[in-house]
């Protein structure tokens, strides 16, 4: 299956999304190309929404790089969700707590999220090597802890006075929120880091012992045992990295969007960095293109409704064929390369 | 009457089938032999429709079987019982028994059937116990009635008395004896001899994918071996070895567990000596090459390495003590799929650089590549080499000093030129002072490199003899578990 | 990598295609004719903005919203741009800031930000744009003498005094209940819904007492939280699953305090397996469809009076940012036209529905005045002395429920 996955499936499959997409438009009564435009439009029309796009891109980038360093391990970190919220308090807590400017507060925030999610990837990662839970399950279960976490602190600990909602906990201080430019809600450290995060784990994979191991243990684990690699440590590694960099964007989330903390902060980054991976085929140099893809649908799909006045899930509709698409042509192209059922 | 023509089945660069055909008429009890990893298997998951060939035809009565579907191959008459059952559990034996057909089911009609059936066999299995409680001879029995039920005219039988008692074999054999003579085709696959000289009145021989003989049964038990294994050519001319100390030596050595069992095995090998594991596949040969690697948990008795004992230890400290093992399965235990020459051998030097020096390590590949004669470049994966270049691979990754080696068919798949080299490496490494202990199923390897064969059956050491005191007939036979005398 | 770079032709022509579509949209960027244009308006159309957090079908707090706006294009003819689950649950890209400035540029010359959730993004973009006008609905921020007073000179308030209407909503449950347990089903906790559910419970009190002839210290009134204004699967507590919770729990009527309409719903499904129950929605004219039969009436927003006049103020320029808590209309709570808050009947009150009208009658001659001591809070602390009138500020900031409600007051 992993082989099949290399033959990058996107292109075609974002190909079929858009002219199926076209014609679900047509049907809805919608002009579909003018739709498709307005999404664009909205996504990336001027300068403030091209911020807004890049900010979208920035966490599931980096969830999507953290992903890749797990996939390529053979790990179905499935829990990223989860991770992605431990970074969003950790970051919170950081913002909370820690006195001082944001040239103290900010970094220790980053730092923070990234420990948390690696934390909490860890522990599917020792649930797998030590209690021989698969970390599918492992990740899930993770992930509704940290959602119910991240709830009761918003609704307890950290609640706004006198009220117990789950809307939020007070917005942090400003002076920690990540800093922005030209008037915009871009910031550029959040841009680098995520050009950072690609580039390292692009390094990391190509060529460092680390990288080879990963790939050793994700084909064969068995061979690369034989080989020396020791498994269960490159496992856990894997999973500190993949965690951390989930980590890192909830801590962005926290820091840099929503400046405070909302219990829905993954907002679905998390799975839909899974879908993000699969479609680059595990392979970092297009986890970039196609984040960028998925944030420009998310961030210009609000026009649909601004615009045309078409029903708000369309977005949502137009992401699901996406999916659908990519699963059926890495199907069948499975299918052609091993010539029978 | 059942024909096969030219059945040809690849898996990637393992060819399983090769062109085999064969003949069976209506009412033969007919006999697929061959060592495990021949082919039968593979075969007749063709013939049943589970896996489609590459090339060549089936007929059946004269009319053409559709392949790559079980459901055809069922409505043209071909069932298959499989090795486990292949039984719903949760269910009766009477809803197991309609299980499969199609439209409105008669459960009264069934039920008359199913006793018919069962009483003409000689079955006793009540219709309204769940499948659950049946023992796996008795799910064999149900799963023969469902087939014959539903109008089969050759019945495949895959190995089908491991794991039933004697006195449901005997019940099983009396029933396919009272089928044959009422005109079906019974095929039994089995690479046990005495069952097939038992039941059988034919007997189709197959060796690495290829038909190599047909015998009308009875016949001599050692012309069968023969066929088998191959020619058994004892190599008269033995490499002088020096033989030193005690390499590894074990001592009552308990482990694995269910058909992978061993028990109760002890044995010294010096350095420089030879060993060779023989015996059917599953005797035990695997799962004490695994243990004697440290990669599966002794359960009692020692393993000692060079006087020091290492039972208990991890893989790395067999490793460390100067352990190495080239397992049989190369891709799938051994070989990375997808990483190329390069990074296989990065990976197995072992360095402590963080940062790979692709450089050197392309540098390090191309040496490689030329001293083994590797067919591939530095960036060629694993899994584009042929059988022989990845064995060569594996050995191109070998420690340089090592006590032990170990190894499983260590030139299964390979053609002539690539074994030989392989076995110059191996002997070569004997001058070190290594000790060597491999498994095969090639009879003529065994006897040919090995010093002394120890044979295995059902997870015990039934003996262990000097090469020189070997005859093909004696280990022929000591494989299929008679023990002379 | 070689495969790699097979594909890269195929990425750059992705993005050529991306930046085509782009590049195209310059050219044919010429504002759409509005479909919801008026006919008879020639000039070009009041554009106003109307940001939702539920969906704007959600029989509900939205979907009031949407109606008044609705209001507002057909009496004015004007242009609304709609966007509704504005919430970082539903679109997680989607924020109230990002909302405004796309709304701007559309024209919008008024922005209504309708919901208390969404108090930082509005503030936040009443302060970026400072020459639109903008209403924060529910909220207190133009309150001069409120405790979260913004003094944002384009951020205005509008809230309906819904107090009465939770009154009318309380009074119909326990004129009903049988069982002398009623059970509020709470959104969230803070100054606003303690402020409703307190009212609740004043006119459930004081119907039991007066129309009953029972004692309301026998009186029931449970009040739980589920976290938000709406369901949040994984977030907030199940609201059907609340409410089953009530009526297993011995209450046979669930008055709803939260956006949506699950109570009624689940009220609905367990009277036709043949329970005696009911249920008082809440927000919407329109709610009781969902189970008529079961519903005892639904108090509900009018937005579109109180919405017209702010939009008709920024189109003459009057417009000044001000906290609104609009009444209803005495002489007929249900005028679309006048009434802000009103108060639906609902099929299930039955003979019931002769005392509420004439409670309703109290509330509106000012006979029945629930706001006057001696009232206690729950923890026992006085509220108001008796005789004591309770002031605005004092309903609007409630710490705590009353003496007498079981339940949550604030977090923990």
């Amino acid at each position: 299956m992993k082989r099949a996955l290399r033959a990058v499936p996107a292109v075609w499959s974002v190909l079929a999304a858009l002219v199926v997409s076209v014609g679900l438009l047509a049907l809805a009564g919608a002009p579909p190309f003018e739709a498709l435009v307005l999404v664009l439009d909205g996504a990336v029309g001027d300068g403030g929404r091209m911020a807004d796009t890049l900010m979208s891109w920035v966490p599931l980038t980096l969830a999507s790089a953290g992903l890749v360093v797990t996939f390529v391990a053979g790990l179905w970190n499935i829990g990223v969700e989860g991770q992605v919220i431990a970074g969003a308090i950790g970051a919170t807590w950081a913002a909370r707590t820690i006195p001082g400017d944001g040239l103290v507060v900010i970094p220790a925030a980053l730092a923070v999220g990234v420990v948390a999610g690696a934390v909490w990837a860890l522990a599917a990662g020792v649930l797998k090597t030590r209690g021989g839970v698969n970390e599918i399950f492992g990740g899930l279960g993770l992930g509704f802890v940290a959602q119910s976490v991240a709830t009761y602190l918003i609704i307890g600990p950290w609640k706004r006075a006198g009220i117990a909602s789950t809307s939020g906990t007070e917005p942090f201080r400003e002076e920690v929120w990540l800093p922005t430019v030209g008037g915009t809600r871009l910031s550029p450290v959040a841009v680098l880091l995520a050009v950072a995060v690609i580039f390292l784990v692009w390094a990391l994979l190509r060529g460092t012992r680390f990288g080879l191991r990963l790939k050793a243990v994700g084909a064969n684990p068995a061979s690369a045992r034989l080989l020396g690699v020791p498994t269960e440590a490159t496992v856990l590694r894997a999973f500190a990295l993949g965690g951390g960099l989930a980590g890192l964007a909830g801590a962005v989330l926290a820091t840099g969007i929503q400046h405070k903390l909302v219990p829905a902060i993954a907002g679905g980054r998390g799975f839909l960095a899974i879908l993000v991976v699969l479609l680059a085929a595990y392979r970092i140099v297009w986890v970039a293109p196609i984040a960028l893809f998925f944030a420009i649908l998310s961030v210009g799909s609000a026009q649909l409704q601004l615009r045309l006045d078409l029903d708000s899930s369309i977005g949502g509709v137009l992401q699901g064929i996406l999916v659908l698409f990519v699963i059926l042509i890495g199907g069948w192209q499975a299918l052609y390369r091993r010539g029978e059922p | 009457m059942l024909e096969l023509r030219g059945i040809t089945k690849r898996f990637g660069s393992v060819v399983a089938n090769d062109g085999i055909d064969l003949d069976v008429p209506p009412g033969s009890l007919h006999a697929v032999l061959g060592e495990n990893g021949a082919g039968k298997s593979t075969l007749m998951k063709i013939l049943s429709g589970f896996l489609s060939p590459d090339a060549g035809r089936i007929r059946l009565d004269g009319r053409e079987v559709p392949t790559g579907s079980p459901r055809a191959a069922l409505q043209a008459g071909i069932g298959m019982l499989h090795q486990d059952p292949l039984v719903c559990l949760p269910f009766t034996a009477l809803d197991n028994f309609v299980l499969g057909r199609r439209g409105r089911i008669d459960r009264a009609a069934a039920r008359r059937e199913f006793g018919e059936l069962c009483a003409r066999l000689d079955f006793d299995i009540d219709p309204d116990v769940r499948a659950r409680a049946l023992s796996v001879g008795e799910r064999q029995q149900l799963e023969i009635v469902r087939l014959l039920s539903l109008g089969v005219k050759v019945l495949i039988l895959d190995e089908p008395t491991s794991g039933i008692s004697s006195e449901q074999r005997t019940k099983l054999f009396a029933a396919l004896r009272t089928l044959a003579a009422d005109g079906l085709i019974v095929l039994f696959v089995s690479h046990k001899l005495e069952e097939v000289e038992e039941l059988c009145d034919r007997v189709t021989v197959i060796r690495s994918g290829k038909v190599v003989g047909e015998r009308t049964l009875p016949c001599p038990a050692d012309e069968l071996v023969e066929l088998m294994f191959g020619e058994v050519v004892v190599s008269s001319e033995r490499p002088v070895v020096e033989i030193g100390s005690p390499a590894l030596r074990v001592g009552g050595l308990a482990a694995g567990g269910g058909r992978q069992r061993i028990a109760d095995v002890s044995m010294e090998v010096r350095a420089g000596e030879v060993v060779g594991l023989a015996g059917l596949e599953g005797s035990g040969q695997r799962t004490l090459l695994r243990v004697l690697a440290g990669l599966e948990p002794v359960r009692s008795g020692t393993v000692e390495i060079a006087g020091r004992r290492v039972d208990g230890s991890s893989y790395e400290h067999f490793v460390a003590a100067g352990v190495h093992y080239l397992p049989a399965g190369r891709l799938e235990e051994g070989l990375v799929p997808g990483l190329t020459i390069a990074e296989h051998l990065t990976l197995a030097a072992r360095l402590p650089e963080w940062v790979v020096d692709w450089e050197a390590a392309r540098i390090r590949a191309e040496e490689a590549i030329e001293h083994f004669r590797i067919k591939g470049g530095p960036d060629t994966p694993a899994d584009a080499l042929s059988g022989g270049n990845q064995q060569r691979l594996l050995l191109a990754m070998m420690p340089k000093d090592l006590r032990v080696l170990l190894m499983e068919h260590p030139t299964r798949g390979l053609d002539i030129e690539s074994a030989d080299y392989v076995w110059s490496r191996l002997l070569a490494r004997r001058e070190s002072g290594t000790a060597i202990v491999f498994s095969s199923a090639d009879l003529d390897e065994l006897v040919g490199y090995a010093d002394r064969v120890v044979v295995f059956f059902s997870g015990r050491v039934l003996a262990d003899l000097a090469a020189a005191e070997l005859t093909a007939d004696r280990l022929g036979t000591l494989i299929g578990g008679k023990v002379a005398s | 990598m070689t495969r790699a770079k097979k594909t890269w032709p195929a990425l750059v022509a992705l993005v050529a295609l991306v930046l085509a579509a782009c590049g195209g949209n310059g050219a044919t960027e010429t504002p759409e004719t509005p479909e919801t244009q008026a006919p008879e308006t020639t000039a070009e159309p009041f554009v106003f903005g109307m940001i939702l957090v539920g969906p704007q079908d959600d029989r509900g707090w939205s979907q009031a919203h949407f109606e008044g706006g609705k209001y507002v294009e057909e009496k004015m003819g004007a242009q609304m741009i709609v966007i509704d689950k504005v919430n970082p649950a539903d679109r997680p890209d989607t924020s109230v800031e990002q909302v405004v400035d796309q709304m701007v540029e559309q024209g919008a010359q008024l922005i209504f930000a309708t919901s208390d959730d969404m108090k930082d993004g509005i503030l936040a973009a009443a302060k970026a744009y400072p020459d639109v006008p903008m209403i924060w609905s529910s909220g207190d921020s133009a309150w001069d003498i409120g405790k979260a007073y913004a003094g944002l000179p384009n951020l205005g308030n509008i809230m309906g005094q819904m107090e009465y209407g939770k009154m009318m909503a309380g009074c119909a449950a326990a004129l009903k209940t049988e069982t002398g347990s009623i059970g509020y089903l709470g959104p969230l906790i803070n100054d606003e819904t303690r402020r409703l559910t307190n009212s609740a419970y004043l006119g459930a009190r004081y119907c039991y007492e007066n129309y009953r002839g029972l004692n309301p210290d026998d009186l029931t009134f449970s009040v739980n939280w589920i976290g938000f204004w709406f369901n949040i699967p994984g977030v907030t507590l199940d609201p059907t699953q609340v409410t089953n919770d009530f009526f297993d729990g011995g209450a046979d009527v669930v008055i709803s305090g939260i956006d949506t309409t699950e109570a009624l719903v689940r009220a609905g499904q367990r009277s036709a397996a043949g329970e005696k129950v009911w249920a008082v929605p809440y927000d919407y004219r329109g709610a009781c469809a969902e189970a008529p039969e079961v519903c005892l009436g639904v108090p509900y927003f009018n937005w579109g009076p109180s919405y017209l006049e702010v939009a008709r103020s920024v189109a003459d320029g009057t417009f000044e940012a001000t906290f609104q808590w609009v009444g209803p209309d005495w002489s007929d709570i249900n005028n679309p036209d006048t009434s802000a808050i009103g108060f639906e009947f609902g099929e299930g009150l039955g003979d019931a529905r002769a005392d509420l009208e004439d409670f309703i009658a109290g509330l509106a001659s000012g006979e029945i005045d629930l706001w006057v001591g001696p009232l206690n809070y729950q923890d026992g602390t006085p509220f108001l002395a008796a005789g004591e009138k309770a002031t605005d500020l004092q309903i609007w900031y409630m710490p705590q429920l009353l003496e007498g409600m079981i339940g949550a007051s604030s977090a923990e």
